[in-house]
């Protein structure tokens, strides 16, 4: 419980990074995707770049104009202040690149997840896969019949 | 004038979901066609990101001590699990799809530098060096 004295006073600064903490928290409980599930995401960086730089562009102009209809406001007691112009805080350009990104490692963690489960082999698929007609998705292939 | 009336009855921010939905999907049908909406790896990493959504967003948009703080009058109002806007889930939808298929389109392009027609080269025989 805050004493509700002072609003500015006494209340921990930390409060003022709450949103990009968040945002480093998605970062952090996703890496081990890329380290361990061998999403190689951040590996592949001009893949990554290539899929990031619309989204960014398209959400952030989304943002701007969701902010300038006043669909939606920030509490400036957890947000930095920091303003990239057109009244977008830093955070929501934060939130945009780091959420596809989550996005991405998620998808590539489940495929390498899915082929390890079908027992798929990059290099060289087992001959009874081919008949088994699915979608042609490499990782999504299922060896049983 | 902010507040004026919703396009069609429909709440600005609901109306901008559906569109940014109904875009990305037939962005991938019409242009991209990574045939990701047919693959098990796409459903399983969406039911991933809907469900890390739930306390990623449900945080931000407490209505108790919120984070980013909504207009009730440019939305539907349904909030669900907890305070989050029934619009989020297609805002994220719209979001982690795009990104995906850009990266699947991306990756499958790399892959395969010469197939520039998807039907002149049906065997996959050929490859001009």
């Amino acid at each position: 419980m805050r004493a509700g004295a002072d609003p500015t006073r006494g209340r921990c600064e930390i409060d003022r990074y709450q949103y990009l903490l968040l945002m480093a928290g998605c970062l952090v409980i996703t890496l081990p995707l890329e380290l361990v599930l061998q999403a190689r995401v951040y590996r592949r960086l001009r893949a990554l770049l290539w899929a990031l730089v619309p989204v960014v562009v398209v959400f952030a102009v989304w943002d701007i104009a969701g902010i300038a209809r006043e669909h939606w406001t920030y509490n400036a007691r957890y947000v930095t202040g920091i303003q990239l112009g057109f009244g977008m805080p830093l955070e929501e350009l934060v939130f945009f690149v780091v959420i596809p990104l989550c996005g991405l490692l998620s998808y590539e963690a489940v495929g390498y997840v899915l082929g390890r489960f079908a027992g798929h082999r990059p290099t060289r698929p087992a001959p009874d896969v081919a008949q088994r007609g699915q979608v042609a998705e490499p990782a999504g292939r299922s060896p049983r019949a | 004038m902010l507040d004026s009336a919703p396009f069609l009855g429909i709440p600005e921010y609901t109306f901008l979901t559906v569109l940014a939905v109904v875009a990305v999907v037939a962005l991938e049908l019409c242009w991209a066609r990574t045939g990701i909406f047919r693959t098990a790896q796409y459903w399983f990493t969406m039911l991933l990101v809907f469900g890390f959504q739930i306390p990623v967003d449900g945080w931000l948009t407490k209505l108790r001590d919120p984070v980013v703080i909504y207009n009730e009058r440019q939305m539907s109002g349904l909030r669900l699990p907890w305070d989050i806007p029934v619009e989020d889930f297609g805002f994220g939808f719209a979001m982690v799809t795009l990104a995906i298929l850009l990266w699947r389109r991306r990756l499958d392009r790399a892959a395969r530098p010469a197939a520039t027609s998807q039907t002149s080269d049906p065997e996959g025989a050929t490859r001009t060096p």
